[in-house]
């Protein structure tokens, strides 16, 4: 069963067409949807969540139609936006119990998970002060905790690393991948950093101006590419000699070498060269194709 | 010997409560808020100072009546004499209920739960009508006990029963037509200090017309129109519903309110006024 379906999705605002006839799909796990600044991400999730009626088009959230089972499905799927939203003079703790509530939750219930969640996104002490003394990433963690609190089966991430720095963005990465995998909860994160989708997502879709650009699992954007990156401790310059002179071709990035990969040969020749040459092996990497390079080329053809 | 096992992460799979019940949740939510429990101890101090100012009156009607057998306020009379209080109260918490979460833009994590927009309002509605309910009503049922404990007038006379019940429903609909119109102007003001001046402005400007409004009809022998000057003013307008439906005396330092009940269809028209408002300037948010 899909997650997700949307078909033929469309939506026009008097200016400005957001959606147009979208259809994909998204099955279980993390689904990246990426998309340059008003490439429809956010207007997507509205309609998802039966927010917002669609102009044409019909789109499915768990198997229930958007148009006439939007309660429902917003009993079951989890939303972070990716503006600021907190009330500043309550604590984590009372507004993520709060929010669990008016999820269904009974008040009991709604403590226990609550604690839960909050403990998940890693709040500890802190999550009885008041959110106004919060730092951008504890206040993002805070964000995350109310999508989760009702335990949903599908929750929507939009730009959940804005604002955050290199090391809270890794812990953030490290969550949602978390999330989709040990949590067992599908998961559809927005973002416009394809660096960052690639390290923690199963599919990638990419849209453009309301239109699908690219709809396919990770491991179809990251294929391995013909090049195989070699670096050893020392002698460099001979070893790009030899394997010339075998009829590799090589080219040299500094300290690294990038040999293009003909066969299973390749990797011989390069074993017995720094064999032959009595040399320090550090690393022999298969070189892949980065989604940003894959979504370069996919813009630079519409 | 005792371990810490990290038990993971595990499924909610109890009861899901319809949303009647989140909305019901929601309305006390709010009540709490307007009354600062949950909350820092700042904004505890304003409701309750007020609070404590309305119980003043009735602690003075008890002694009067247990020390010089007299009356001290009619009920009728009770929310018209503490207007300038009431109004205040009003002022100022009527924008903690509706202004963070436009202001802070908390409302998409409603939006995005099984509650609907006009339920998220009706509840608001709700917990700002029982607070200034409760603003009002406590200290006249405080009275009322007082006069039931002291049984002033002997066992012979009934105590005023039927007075209070009457002061208890007029409050009720005071109540709705202040939350009606105080939320709906601090809805327009996400900032809250702006809301509580809007509010505050525009009670001012409705009590102050009054008199000034009357001695100019007064003056010019128009006994009649001067009448209805009263009606600009909500405490007036709501006593002079009590006075057509209850029959007790007029709250007015002089004159008296137009007969029928035209002050009570008034009432009604801009009760359904401040809803309207309250409702599209929420519809209109919840399009954002």
């Amino acid at each position: 069963m899909h997650i997700l379906a949307t078909e033929g999705l469309t939506k026009r605002f008097p200016t400005v067409t957001a959606l147009d006839r979208l259809t994909v799909t998204v099955g279980a796990g993390v689904t990246g949807l990426v998309g340059a600044n008003g490439a429809g991400k956010s207007t997507l999730i509205k309609i998802l969540l039966g927010l917002l009626p669609a102009t044409a088009g019909t789109a499915r959230v768990l198997d229930l139609d958007v148009a006439t089972k939007g309660d429902e499905i917003r009993r079951h799927v989890g939303y972070m936006p990716e503006h600021e939203c907190l009330p500043p003079d309550v604590s984590a703790t009372e507004l993520v119990v709060h929010l669990a509530q008016m999820s269904g939750l009974p008040r009991t219930a709604a403590r226990e998970r609550a604690a839960d969640v909050l403990r998940h996104v890693g709040l500890a002490e802190e999550r009885y002060r008041a959110i106004g003394g919060y730092s951008t990433g504890m206040k993002q963690r805070v964000k995350l905790a109310q999508a989760l609190v009702h335990d949903p089966k599908l929750i929507l991430l939009d730009e959940p690393t804005n604002g955050l720095d290199p090391h809270g963005r890794d812990d953030m990465l490290a969550l949602i991948k978390r999330i989709g995998t040990e949590f067992g909860i599908s998961v559809l994160v927005t973002s416009h950093l394809l660096g960052e989708l690639e390290r923690i997502c199963d599919h990638v879709i990419v849209i453009d101006a309301g239109r699908l650009l690219r709809s396919s699992a990770i491991a179809e954007f990251t294929q391995a590419t013909q090049t195989v990156t070699v670096e050893v401790e020392e002698g460099t310059q001979p070893l790009a000699e030899r394997l010339t002179q075998e009829g590799q071709s090589v080219t040299q990035h500094g300290r690294l070498l990038l040999v293009k990969v003909s066969g299973p040969e390749t990797f011989d020749a390069i074993r017995d060269a720094a064999v032959d040459l009595d040399l320090c092996l550090i690393r022999l990497e298969q070189g892949r194709h980065r989604i940003e390079d894959v979504f370069r080329e996919e813009a630079a053809n519409v | 010997m005792s371990e810490i096992y990290d038990i993971g992460y595990r499924h909610y799979d109890g009861p899901r409560l319809g949303r009647g019940y989140s909305t019901r949740a929601l309305t006390l939510h709010s009540l709490r808020g307007i009354f600062g429990l949950g909350r820092t101890a700042r904004s505890k101090i304003m409701p309750f100072a007020l609070f404590v100012i309305m119980l003043l009156p009735a602690v003075v009607s008890i002694a009067m009546m247990a020390l010089i057998k007299q009356r001290g306020m009619p009920y009728s009379s009770f929310a018209v004499t503490m207007q300038a209080v009431v109004a205040i109260f009003l002022a100022s918490q009527s924008p903690t209920v509706v202004a963070p979460d436009l202001r802070f833009r908390v409302l998409p994590l409603y939006l995005s739960r099984p509650i609907s927009i006009m339920e998220y309002v009706a509840a608001k509605v709700v917990a700002m009508t029982v607070a200034l309910f409760l603003l009002v009503a406590v200290p006249l049922t405080l009275i009322y006990a007082g006069e039931l404990l002291i049984d002033m007038d002997g066992p012979t006379v009934p105590p005023q029963t039927k007075e209070y019940l009457a002061a208890m429903a007029v409050a009720l609909l005071l109540a709705l037509l202040l939350a009606a119109f105080g939320l709906a102007i601090s809805s327009l003001t996400p900032r809250r200090g702006l809301g509580v001046a809007s509010v505050i402005a525009l009670y001012l400007l409705s009590s102050a017309s009054v008199p000034v409004i009357y001695a100019t009809l007064a003056s010019a022998d128009n006994e009649e129109g001067a009448a209805w000057a009263w009606l600009l003013n909500p405490f007036w307008l709501v006593d002079a519903v009590q006075v057509w439906l209850f029959n007790t005396p007029a709250a007015v330092p002089e004159g008296g309110y137009p007969p029928g009940p035209a002050p009570a269809i008034i009432t009604v028209v801009l009760i359904a006024v401040g809803l309207g408002a309250l409702a599209l300037r929420y519809r209109k948010a919840a399009a954002r």
